[in-house]
């Protein structure tokens, strides 16, 4: 034994007395030498392993790559060789980056993948990825990706089946890591998520590339598998990392890593030619596999989510804009989208819901104002986008996209018609549910009637009876002289600017807008209820001033009735002070509502009063 | 000439090549002599030099060039049009006379420059023709002006103004602010709209409606239809239906199918394969054999749609639910007559084929109705949920029925198990079961289904005979395999026996894998010990 250890091994005189592990390995590995290939025992496995284990464990990296590399052992390695991955992976990680015995460890991998058989050797990797957790999924993944790619290429059965498995095992590996989101999280990439993403992209080109070929060699091409696989990752892709990813291009950073990896992705989508029909046909999960509603469903969402995240990419960041046929209309590529944006604006994550408002505000911009027909919005998703950027108006917690989901709305009113504009206006005063939002609206419906005044064009839509029909939903009390007018002040006081901009600018004699003819409704059901509700509001409110300064003598005991919790955090029980602060604003308001709401009883008495006299 | 960019390869025209269509506002559709021929061609050129960018300087040079060798040669005056969006010239005329209709699906190749001659796209880059759907806001409004004058196989030079383009907001990043473009177009093909991707109706728009919306099932239409087959004309008339209904006046279920396709105002041509027509029955009323293509000219001139199954209330839904279930066994029964007579044999009818699915197809949109409404209606009284599981029980069932005619088994087994579902021992819902199993060549489970209606129905002679027909087939179907299989037992023993040496690799594997497991607690233990 020794003769052939001499033989085989030149090492160093002294570590000879220490090289149990090496014997071990070297006893086994001599007697399986002479054995057929189809005459190894499950007993010979097992002390190979062992032995290597050990050898690896006791520092003999070099010693077992030499055995590894000897020509004589080629089928001892094929056949076993895949049970060493395991502990070598392990090995791989104790040893520092700069260590020899690391890069032997390196060298081994290597090998292994060369030599042994594909089948076993594609388990063997799988189930290292499939076990590795947390902080070392990158590391591991990034490892073991260019032994998987070259046993994937050997695999001779189930190859597309096996690329396709591989990278849903990555990916699902990967999908629980936190993305890095701010310039500094992404220059540091801590877990290394950035930078095993772009090498899981390298790791399927050449797969890609054999999709390629096979599709120009026949338009027919039947097998299709690989492709499939290939689109699944893709789709993947976009769902996480990406969309949840910051993909904005940052000030320092030449290669955005997630800017590489979905331009990578882009560019797969391209090549095996799935994008313009991801894009524009709106592939229907037309998966005749799930027989069960539910799973068509769920599928149908995790494509929602990878589309919308794939139009952000061509829209906003002009990702493939190459391959991006440019005669669609502006109305086509927002109608087409609007699907995309709902599905981002219902949301809740803020590198989620700011990609919903980018794309929703570059359609819109490559738009003319008044240019979109109102007949789009028989689409439901025209009117339902709106909605849900009213609720991200009124409650995002993230002040910016509060700010910017107002001006897209505000550009989105712009495009319509004035038809458009009518109908826009009618579903966010009946859906809002928002005071603020109805002020706003409400705002807005009197630029649309002063241009309509002014301008020499014919605007049928904002006078006459079609404006009647609009102002009806604006001159109203919900509850009547019930409804909570603090609560309410924005809505009534645009509402009543509103009138009074009507009551001056348009003669009764002329009744351009119509609003003449409805004073009574308005006083009715508008007017009149305002001056009840205001007088029992004030006071009621008084009242309470009156109250809490009685009580403030008496008692300073804190009997908080209930408490109030602003984005989690609980808000201090209010002081007796601040609570007649808050009061004291609320006769403000109130007093606001009242001098404003004189001033149009007085104009339109005047005005009414003037034409009486003209008449008589 | 100087043509910037130089990526279109441009030769001058021969007269026999080119047509023109130009824009002048004041333009005569009479045909134009050569005099004001040379000078609209003035007129439109300073026109577009209103407009003056590179482009249009040599879209104007392409004119003159063009328009010069026609008027020298002039075999007979050009082709005129007006065009306001901006211009056409034809460098190579289509060989057949049809232009693609609005909603049709035309493929093009085509290339697109701007003013300063830079390319900013070409589907001969991308190696793919385009494809879109003419006329319907799909694509820049000039081209689907100009696409829809186009003839299969011509090519073309459009150029788009800016506002028959991306206008003053352009499309970034390529299109910049009031940019005009310019064009050629191959138009390739176009083919009617496939309404249901299954080649059964091909529509193709006359006259494009108004809006987006479209009348649901239940929805009543006013439409004036005319019926074409083999080039004959055998129907003409304007109607009011409700969708879903149209046999009541002897129109098939392809219209019914088609015009919740169909907008306001549509004027269409629609191609019904017979299956969307009136089948193997035919339509004696109006002479037409089994098996025949129907060609139908339809305008919907107006509609108004059915409630949706959630802007009903419960009593609503009820109420209707009866009318309904009326109407489908209507239909249903209808059939069932004229299958009757057809089969008693009426010598002058001898052509008609006793009808296999006649309005079953009809009676399968009224029950359908019902299911849709009460199926997930929560929060019933008592006695609305007894109503309603009575109208489910009774849809369901007839679905199953109406199914085993049309034959298609599964969905009438679904039926048949949702039946069940309310009412587990119902004898209709067993037998029917057994009925599309048995269709369904599945012997066994088919035989169990009529033992149950046995069980419940001791007197059902019809099940019985059933149960003797699954055990002949049973038997029948045996017997073919074991012959099927018979010389095949040799071939199994052969992979039998390589399997079973593949397998004990296979424990192998597994062993060698157990093992490692072994030696990994084993060295957890020591480390333990240590």
């Amino acid at each position: 034994m020794q003769e052939y250890g001499r033989s085989e091994f030149s090492m160093p005189e002294e570590q000879r007395q220490t090289t149990m592990a090496v014997d071990e390995l070297q006893a086994i590995i001599q007697r399986c030498q002479i054995l057929e290939e189809a005459d190894f025992k499950g007993e010979d496995f097992n002390l190979f392993q062992v032995a290597g284990q050990k050898c690896l464990e006791d520092g003999y990296a070099a010693q077992l790559l030499e055995v590894i590399q000897n020509e004589k052992n080629k089928v001892i390695i094929k056949n076993m060789g895949w049970n060493l991955i395991s502990p070598l992976v392990r090995c791989i990680f104790m040893y520092k980056r700069e260590d020899d015995k690391r890069e032997h460890c390196l060298k081994i991998l290597e090998q292994l993948a060369q030599l042994c058989n594909p089948k076993e050797l594609f388990l063997g990797l799988l189930e290292q990825i499939e076990q590795t957790s947390g902080e070392r999924v990158c590391q591991t993944v990034m490892l073991l990706l260019q032994p998987l790619q070259i046993v994937l290429l050997k695999l001779q059965n189930k190859k597309a089946y096996s690329v396709g498995l591989s990278l849903a095992m990555i990916m699902n590996q990967l999908t629980p890591l936190p993305v890095p989101y701010t310039k500094q999280q992404i220059q540091e990439d801590k877990l290394g998520l950035c930078q095993c993403c772009n090498a899981v992209v390298d790791f399927t080109k050449p797969f890609v590339n054999e999709v390629v070929k096979n599709m120009e060699k026949s338009s027919e091409y039947n097998d299709t598998e690989l492709k499939e696989e290939l689109l699944k990752f893709c789709m993947k892709s976009l769902k996480y990392p990406l969309l949840t990813a910051q993909l904005e291009e940052l000030e320092g950073v030449d290669e955005h890593p997630f800017r590489h990896f979905a331009a990578e992705i882009i560019d797969i989508l391209w090549d095996i030619k799935e994008l313009i029909p991801l894009v524009f046909l709106h592939r229907k999960s037309k998966n005749p596999e799930w027989e069960n509603q539910e799973f068509a469903d769920i599928e149908q969402k995790n494509i929602a989510d990878s589309l919308a995240c794939l139009s952000y990419l061509m829209v906003v960041q002009h990702f493939g804009i190459e391959c991006f046929p440019m005669v669609f209309s502006p109305s086509y590529l927002l109608q087409c989208n609007m699907a995309n944006i709902e599905v981002l604006l219902k949301r809740t994550e803020e590198s989620v819901l700011s990609k919903g408002l980018d794309l929703f505000e570059s359609c819109l911009l490559r738009m003319e104002d008044n240019s979109l027909l109102h007949q789009y919005l028989e689409f439901r998703d025209f009117i339902n986008v709106p909605q849900d950027l009213v609720k991200v108006m009124t409650l995002c917690p993230i002040e910016h996209l509060r700010k910017k989901s107002l001006n897209i709305l505000q550009l989105y009113i712009d495009k319509f018609d004035t038809e458009g504009k009518h109908t826009l206006f009618r579903c966010l005063l009946k859906t809002s549910n928002h005071a603020g939002v109805e002020g706003y609206v409400i705002k807005n419906i009197k630029d649309q009637i002063h241009l309509s005044l002014t301008k020499a064009c014919d605007n049928t839509w904002f006078t006459g009876h079609h404006l009647i029909s609009l102002l009806d939903l604006v001159f109203l009390l919900p509850e009547g002289a019930e409804t909570d007018l603090l609560q309410h002040s924005d809505s009534i006081m645009a509402s009543l600017n509103l009138l009074r901009y009507l009551v001056i600018k348009d003669c009764e004699s002329d009744n351009q807008t119509g609003v003449w003819t409805m004073i009574p409704r308005i006083e009715q059901h508008f007017l009149k209820p305002l001056h009840v509700g205001l007088n029992m509001s004030k006071a009621h409110y008084e009242a309470e001033i009156k109250n809490k300064k009685e009580n403030k003598k008496e008692a300073q005991s804190p009997n908080t009735v209930c408490s109030v919790t602003v984005s989690g955090e609980k808000m201090p029980a209010m002081t007796t002070e601040m609570q007649l602060q808050v009061l004291h604003s609320a006769l403000f308001t109130f007093d606001l509502i009242e001098s404003v709401l004189a001033r149009v009883e007085e104009l339109i008495e005047v005005k009414i009063k003037a034409v009486m006299d003209e008449n008589s | 000439m100087v043509l910037e960019g130089g990526d279109f390869s441009f030769s001058p025209l021969s007269p026999h090549q080119t047509r023109l269509w130009c824009s002048a506002p004041t333009l005569p559709l009479m045909p134009p002599t050569k005099s004001t021929l040379q000078g609209m061609l003035h007129k439109y050129i300073v026109s577009l030099a209103a407009g003056i960018s590179d482009c249009t300087r040599f879209w104007c040079e392409i004119l003159t060039l063009s328009l010069g060798g026609r008027i020298q040669n002039l075999p007979g005056l050009p082709h005129v049009l007006q065009r306001s969006c901006g211009g056409k010239i034809i460098k190579r005329p289509g060989g057949e006379d049809e232009s693609p209709m609005i909603g049709d699906k035309v493929y093009v190749h085509y290339k697109g420059k701007l003013a300063s001659g830079k390319k900013f796209d070409s589907s001969r880059d991308r190696n793919e023709p385009f494809v879109f759907s003419l006329g319907k806001g799909q694509v820049i409004k000039a081209w689907d002006i100009g696409v829809a004058t186009m003839k299969k196989g011509e090519i073309c030079y459009l150029l788009c103004k800016p506002e028959y383009a991306y206008g003053s907001a352009g499309s970034a990043p390529k299109i910049p602010s009031n940019a005009t473009l310019f064009f050629e177009v191959e138009l390739l093909d176009f083919k009617g709209e496939d309404l249901f991707e299954d080649g059964g109706i091909i529509r193709r728009i006359k006259r494009k409606g108004e809006g987006y919306s479209n009348p649901n099932e239940g929805a009543t239409v006013e439409i004036h239809l005319e019926g074409f087959c083999g080039g004959t004309r055998f129907d003409c008339k304007d109607v009011k239906f409700i969708v879903g209904e149209g046999e009541d006046h002897d129109i098939p279920i392809g219209i019914d199918k088609a015009l919740e396709k169909m907008q306001r105002g549509e004027h269409c041509i629609l191609y019904l394969a017979p299956r969307y027509g009136f089948g193997e029955a035919g339509k004696p009323k109006y002479g037409i054999q089994a098996n025949m293509e129907l060609v139908y000219e339809v305008t919907l001139k107006s509609f108004e749609k059915a409630k949706e199954s959630w802007e009903m209330d419960t009593k609503e839904k009820l109420e209707q639910a009866a009318v309904v279930k009326e109407k489908g066994t209507m239909y249903f029964k209808d059939v069932r007559e004229q299958t009757e007579r057809f089969s008693a044999g009426s010598s002058s009818l001898f052509f008609f084929a006793p009808s296999q699915e006649g309005k079953y197809l009809q009676a399968v949109i009224q029950y359908g109705k019902i299911v849709s409404w009460l199926e997930m209606e929560y929060g019933l009284s008592e006695k609305e949920s007894k109503a309603s599981d009575s109208f489910l029980l009774a849809a369901f069932l007839n679905l199953a029925m109406c199914y085993l005619k049309l034959r298609e088994y599964t969905k009438a087994v679904e039926c048949c198990d949702k039946a069940l579902g309310l009412d587990q021992d119902n004898e209709k819902g067993l037998y029917r079961r057994g009925e599309a199993r048995l269709l369904m060549n599945e012997f066994e489970l088919a035989k169990c289904d009529f033992q149950k209606v046995l069980e419940v129905n001791p007197q059902n002679k019809a099940a019985k005979s059933q149960i003797s027909v699954c055990q002949k087939k049973t038997k029948e179907h045996n017997e073919r395999d074991r012959r099927i299989y018979a010389n095949m037992f040799t071939k199994f023993a052969e992979r039998d026996a390589k399997e079973a040496a593949s397998k004990t690799r296979v424990e192998k594997v597994a062993e060698r894998a157990a093992c490692e497991k072994g030696s990994k607690t084993d060295a957890e233990d020591a480390e333990g010990h240590v």
